[in-house]
């Protein structure tokens, strides 16, 4: 079990360094990539049938007993995001490497590798983190990563966008670390188990500003409402494959740690009814954000910001049933928003670009990529059957059962976000999908099937449509995912079985 | 790209008194760094590199001292790979690009990545004898000189952070200043041939 707690954090770094010795060698570089990832989805399965009963498996680094040790934790909740996590993480890998077969993105350096397994270490090193302080270690080895990969391939409009990113990234992990030490202060334990068990005994105002601070910190990682400029800004300028991923990760690494830290260590109520405004807020500013938008990615991100909205109104229920809907949700829109990124990715083939002004007609020239957005498109909206319908009825249904006045607000403030979100959808499925396709693009689709690149884009296309498929099986298995939502969730607002792993494991 | 020749410093022009400016009074006539290659930012300083030849073997020793003692004194792997990467910076502000190119033991981003490889590996191995991640042996011996010398297997963790440091300090220094002398000697070199070009063809009207 120790073994296997350590595999989606050490195996990346493993990879990373043999992706860096390979520089030289692109071919051998992508094998060992592929295959360390595939480690590490295998790896995430094995926790996860380790804990799909509700069990937590602890393990403490150096062997020192916690609260000393380093923990490292999995309960049901971290192994199905690390599962979710390392299969988008492949595909989109996969992705890569296929347009770097094709030759399209030539600016490319080699050093895309090493550093994306180092993010992968982060995004992992943050599931598993059994202590704050670990937590920030996750989170500063996934942002250093990723500032090196936004300034990739650099023109000068990526490093306007990647200036405000670091600074907003830097601003928020010195207040992190300012909330870690402040917490360290009132309770002495940097570890989450044990600062669980003080802080219940902290002055309910001191505990409700530490919530607050949190709540900040991570807000302003997983792009809330009015924490949210830098987003949509950054993430359409960089390259497919980099936004791809930001835009299905990062913010849901923060939107994991805020559960997180707001379930196990602070009290139920503390900070609730703030949670509803930001979500009501969240939800709407973003949603009107992506109506009035020209450009399929920057209308992406908006919807983005717009449907953190929903899992942190799900947070704010604060009942098994919301925390349950939170997660379908988790799972449901890290698929779904990879999947539309690379979408936009093979639109960029035809075109060049994703504003809409200048596409039409992509039906007629490309079938497949029309299904290949419209079915994530479909479900993004939320409508039945797809993946996103039932996540927002897990929602809309725990809400009801919650009721009172600003729970109904914003239950309300949801079903017009999710209209709102069909007619973005729709906006960009009427300007850019249909019609008579332009000259050039139907030019650019002749030139492409000539090219002598095919085999690449074929990686491409079958990687996208897995992507899709990913979000299908999401849709198909909801029955077993809801199940094991509720049990994630339920362990979570105990918090005891988590506690108790950690607690008890002493040096193995 | 000039050869190193073109950027060897002048030869003492102004102590032989023949009225041209004394832009040679820095430069030494011995070489005391290992390429005697002129950077292309500022004159030599005898001083810098005087010292910088006294004190890197000096200070090497004094990081490997700390990676050594790290365990469970003041120290470690980190503070070592900074003071040894100092070593290198040092030598890099008295000599520019080419001696620090002359000095680096391999290519930073191979440093980098056989570091990591040494961190994780050790960080991983204990877990194959079914102890938890990066728990440590150690191990003490009587050697004849020493005396008694123990070993902590963290060690071989802590060598491997020390050439990460070390790695991304060089890679760092390589990538920013180093970069920037390279463009500046092709700016120069590109000076040096248009000067030429006008004189052949009877200087400018």
């Amino acid at each position: 079990m120790n073994l296997l707690i350590a595999v989606p954090f050490v195996v990346p770094l493993l990879g990373a360094a043999v992706a860096l010795l390979l520089r030289r060698a692109p071919r051998a570089q992508r094998v060992s990539s592929a295959v360390t990832l595939a480690v590490v989805v295998a790896g995430a399965v094995l926790l996860l049938k380790a804990t799909a009963s509700g069990a937590v498996v602890a393990t403490q680094a150096g062997g020192w007993a916690a609260p000393l040790g380093i923990s490292l934790v999995v309960d049901p909740l971290a192994a199905l995001l690390l599962l979710v996590s390392s299969v988008v993480l492949l595909l989109v890998l996969l992705y890569a490497v296929g347009q770097d077969i094709s030759g399209l993105s030539r600016a490319m350096p080699q050093v895309f590798h090493p550093i994306y397994l180092v993010l992968t270490a982060g995004v992992c090193l943050s599931f598993i983190a059994g202590d704050l302080f670990n937590l920030f270690v996750g989170f500063e080895i996934m942002l250093t990563a990723s500032y090196a990969l936004i300034t990739q391939a650099l023109t000068r409009e990526r490093v306007r966008a990647s200036m405000i990113y670091t600074v907003v990234g830097l601003t928020s992990s010195i207040l992190f670390l300012t909330g870690i030490s402040l917490v360290y202060a009132l309770t002495g334990t940097v570890n989450l188990a044990d600062a669980a068990d003080k802080l219940g005994a902290a002055p309910a105002g001191l505990r409700m500003v530490l919530a607050l601070l949190f709540l900040v910190v991570f807000g302003i990682k997983a792009a809330v409402v009015p924490m949210h400029f830098w987003l949509p800004d950054s993430y359409p300028v960089a390259i497919t494959r980099i936004s791809a991923i930001f835009a299905a990760l990062l913010t849901k690494v923060a939107v994991y740690a805020i559960i997180r830290t707001q379930t196990l260590l602070f009290g139920r109520d503390d900070v609730s009814v703030v949670m509803l405004w930001i979500a009501i807020a969240t939800m709407v500013v973003g949603i009107l954000g992506a109506l009035v938008q020209d450009d399929i990615n920057r209308i992406m991100s908006f919807v983005l910001v717009s449907h953190i909205g929903f899992m942190i109104f799900g947070l704010a229920l604060n009942t098994v049933a919301g925390i349950a809907g939170v997660l379908i949700y988790l799972v449901h829109h890290i698929v779904v928003q990879a999947t539309l990124f690379l979408v936009n990715g093979l639109v960029r083939q035809y075109v060049g670009h994703t504003s809409l002004r200048s596409i039409r007609g992509l039906t007629a020239v490309s079938p497949v990529l029309a299904l290949f957005f419209f079915l994530p498109a479909l479900s993004l909206a939320g409508l039945p059957p797809m993946s996103g319908f039932i996540a927002k009825v897990a929602l809309f249904q725990a809400g009801a059962q919650a009721g009172g006045w600003l729970v109904w607000t914003a239950l309300g403030a949801g079903v017009l976000t999710s209209l709102l979100t069909l007619m973005a959808i729709f906006r960009v499925w009427i300007r850019a999908f249909w019609g008579t396709p332009l000259p050039d693009m139907l030019e650019a689709r002749a030139e492409l099937r000539r090219g002598p690149d095919v085999a690449g884009r074929r990686i491409m296309a079958v990687t996208t449509g897995a992507m899709v498929g990913v979000g299908l099986t999401v849709t198909v298995a909801a029955g077993p995912l809801a199940e094991l939502a509720f049990t994630a969730a339920a362990d979570l607002l105990d918090g005891g079985a988590y506690i108790e792993a950690v607690m008890e494991e002493g040096p193995s | 790209m000039s050869t190193p020749e073109e950027n060897r410093g002048p030869p003492n022009k102004g102590a032989a008194g023949d009225g041209a400016p004394p832009e040679g009074w820095e430069a030494p006539r011995e070489r005391w760094l290992s390429t005697g290659v002129r950077p292309a930012f500022g004159p030599r300083s005898v001083l810098l590199e005087v010292a910088a030849r006294l004190l890197i073997p000096t200070i090497l020793v004094f990081s490997v001292f700390l990676l050594v003692s790290g365990h469970d004194q003041p120290g470690g792997g980190f503070v070592g790979g900074l003071v040894a990467s100092l070593a290198y910076v040092l030598r890099y502000v008295a000599g520019g690009r080419r001696e620090l190119a002359a000095g680096m033991p391999m290519r930073p981003d191979a440093l980098l990545a056989l570091g990591m490889l040494i961190a994780s590996g050790t960080a991983v191995a204990p877990l194959l004898f079914g102890h938890s991640v990066l728990e440590s042996a150690s191990l003490t011996v009587a050697l004849p000189v020493f005396g008694k010398v123990k070993f902590a297997s963290i060690l071989i963790f802590e060598t491997g952070v020390f050439l990460i440091v070390v790695g991304l300090v060089l890679s760092v220094v390589s990538a920013l200043g180093a970069r920037m002398e390279a463009e500046e000697e092709e700016a120069r070199a590109a000076r040096e041939r248009a000067r030429r070009i006008l004189r052949l063809r009877g200087g400018p009207r």
